[in-house]
């Protein structure tokens, strides 16, 4: 049954070539810092040099090896932006289905909050929430990040589910006494799998980008490595008008690739599994 | 047009933006207090370390933030105060700057961001929606697999990368542009002729990145939605009448514009975020410029205040898009889509 529904993805050229790319990058984020044992913190003499066989993308102003902070900041950069992810879907998903569920005054309140912080700029807020935290972990600016993008998914899950609760067998299902809960995780949810999980892989790019933009304004986590941090330090050490080429494209490279790739798996799917935009 | 379901709609979406408002303004009061660790209290022993000044200025300007955060009284007085003092344009005192006034630091760059950000928004948003409707209308075809292919890429890049390869290129490689600033250094602001042919040289990079990395998003959008009205009873219908193509591609284009005005409003936040830091790259003396400089100084009162007129002017451009949108489409006054 699942394989049915998958194989017209592998059909398709553009979700094959989107998919290795992400896969490429995930698996360096993952298993790159295990075959290129360079430890990203560690300062040298071979301060602001080009790439060369000993650094394959050269060094920053304090001697670190920027391909070990590229491999270390890809796997952050992930880790944020799926940690995020799953939060913003788990808020969304709630909030949606509660709305469409129970309709009346508790939908209306929901419905409320939701047009809020839709209409609220969510980094800025993340910039505001961020400024008070004195340490940030990687955890902390994913929680930041996912707190604030799930209402245009919200929206959307409780437009599709009131369309679906007018449907003959929800009625029956209620006829048959279903619990709200047993009716949204066996009559609803399904109906929104693909719609889910297409807007989880946008969350991901928010919550990368979100992670960027943070670590560019001077909020980004206060440990570790991430590719939001590497384009900061270029920024601050000017490495950019000095010409450092290798130290700001890498990094902004990988954060393209990786988003670009996930929105190319998004779009195909949608393309494959919507049938008003199916190819003919 | 009717004028009163207009004027009601009006009113209603204003109310919501002032409730909206509130909210926003609530939270800048709530964070600080209830955030673990009272950044205030650390704020005040660092107070020392970050104001330039003679002891008895830090005195006062201790003795502000208290005023400020008022923790001598109880917390319905302050907020009260707070709400009050925000909805009149009262933001307080900069720690930095003290003794300036954070509103008197914030009004001379907010029109540096204004610059920046709504031609640059309103160009990407124009320029993509014609890319993308052009691809819709000849889908399949290589000008639609081309605009595809570079709007998903340009898409995800974010504004000041581009702005950081551009500065790279144009700046510093071929050495066209200037690279950094919204005017040369040492020149002083007129609207003399060289002056403003100077502003406009520092604008190109900044404008340019802004606005070639928003409009991917723009035609992706406008092509599905293309698709969609292309394919819809009313498009195929004229088709079996007989209309020409040109015509019914104006009508498609007309319905698929909707929607995007109301992304147009939604996505203007991210737009701002995006341009604060493309300011912070090439040192453009706008908002975002200021903003950086109170977060690394921690001057809380700027950060807050610069927030809350942020928020408040998204809110304000909300409104009006709201409104130019009731002016387009009927149905909208009619109370339908809520």
């Amino acid at each position: 049954m699942l394989l049915t529904m998958i194989r017209p993805l592998f059909k398709n050229k553009k979700f094959i070539i989107g998919i290795t790319i992400f896969l490429f990058f995930l698996l360096s984020g993952i298993l790159g810092p295990y075959f290129y044992k360079v430890d990203p913190t560690h300062m040298s003499w071979d301060f602001e040099q080009s790439p060369s066989a000993n650094h394959p993308l050269g060094t920053d102003t304090y001697g670190r090896d920027i391909l070990a902070q590229l491999l270390h900041g890809i796997r952050s950069s992930l880790y944020v932006g799926f940690l995020a992810a799953i939060i913003s879907l788990v808020i969304g998903s709630i909030i949606g289905s509660l709305a469409a569920v129970k309709r009346g005054i508790i939908d209306d309140i929901l419905m409320a909050i939701t047009n809020i912080v839709l209409t609220t700029p969510s980094i800025l807020i993340a910039i505001l929430i961020a400024s008070y935290l004195r340490v940030r972990s990687l955890e902390v600016v994913a929680v930041i990040l996912g707190l604030f993008q799930w209402p245009w998914y919200a929206r959307a899950i409780r437009a599709q589910l009131m369309s679906v609760m007018s449907r003959e067998y929800v009625y029956l299902s209620r006829m048959a006494g279903y619990s709200d809960l047993r009716l949204v995780v066996e009559d609803l949810l399904p109906t929104i799998a693909t719609y889910a999980f297409m807007s989880f892989v946008l969350f991901i790019n928010g919550g990368i980008m979100g992670e960027a933009g943070l670590s560019l304004i001077g909020l980004g986590p206060t440990q570790g490595i991430s590719l939001g941090l590497m384009l900061q330090w270029s920024v601050l050490m000017d490495g950019i008008r000095r010409g450092l080429w290798w130290w700001f494209v890498p990094p902004g490279i990988a954060i393209v690739a990786v988003t670009a790739s996930l929105m190319v798996i998004s779009t195909t799917m949608d393309e494959v599994f919507n049938p008003r935009l199916r190819e003919e | 047009m009717k004028f009163k379901p207009m004027l009601k709609f009006i009113g209603r979406r204003f109310l919501f933006l002032l409730l909206t408002y509130i909210v926003a303004t609530t939270i800048v009061f709530i964070l600080p207090r209830a955030i673990p660790g009272n950044p205030l209290s650390q704020l005040l022993s660092n107070l020392s370390r970050v104001a330039q000044a003679n002891p008895e200025s830090i005195r006062a300007a201790e003795r502000v933030l208290l005023e400020e955060f008022g923790t001598d009284k109880p917390v319905m007085v302050q907020y009260v105060n707070f709400i009050s003092k925000a909805l009149r344009g009262d933001l307080g005192i900069s720690i930095t700057y003290y003794p300036r006034k954070v509103i008197d630091l914030i009004i001379p760059v907010i029109p540096w961001t204004l610059v920046l950000l709504l031609p640059a928004t309103l160009t990407a948003w124009w320029l993509g929606n014609k890319l993308g409707a052009i691809a819709g209308y000849r889908r399949n075809t290589w000008v639609d697999k081309w605009v595809l292919t570079s709007s998903m890429i340009l898409s995800q890049i974010p504004y000041y990368w581009l702005g950081m390869i551009f500065i790279y290129l144009f700046g510093v490689k071929l050495g066209w542009l200037p690279v950094q600033g919204a005017y040369s250094q040492g020149t002083i602001p007129s609207f003399s002729l060289s002056f403003i042919i100077d502003v406009l040289k520092h604008y190109i990079m900044p404008f340019a990145s802004i606005v070639l990395s928003a409009m991917g998003g723009w035609a992706i959008g406008m092509r599905v939605m293309i698709v969609y009205e292309l394919g819809s009873d009313y498009a195929l219908f004229s088709e079996y009448l007989g209309m020409e193509d040109k015509r019914i591609f104006k009508y498609a284009y007309r319905n698929s514009l909707l929607p995007q005005i109301t992304g147009l409003a939604l996505s203007l936040g991210g737009a701002l975020g995006g341009a604060l830091i493309t300011e912070i790259v090439f040192n453009y003396p706008g908002t975002g410029y200021l903003l950086f400089k109170g977060l690394t100084t921690l001057d809380y009162p700027m950060i807050q205040g610069i927030f809350v007129i942020l928020i408040a002017s998204i809110y304000l451009a909300n409104f009006v898009v709201d409104f130019v949108y009731a002016l387009i489409d009927p149905r909208i006054r009619l109370g339908q889509e809520e």
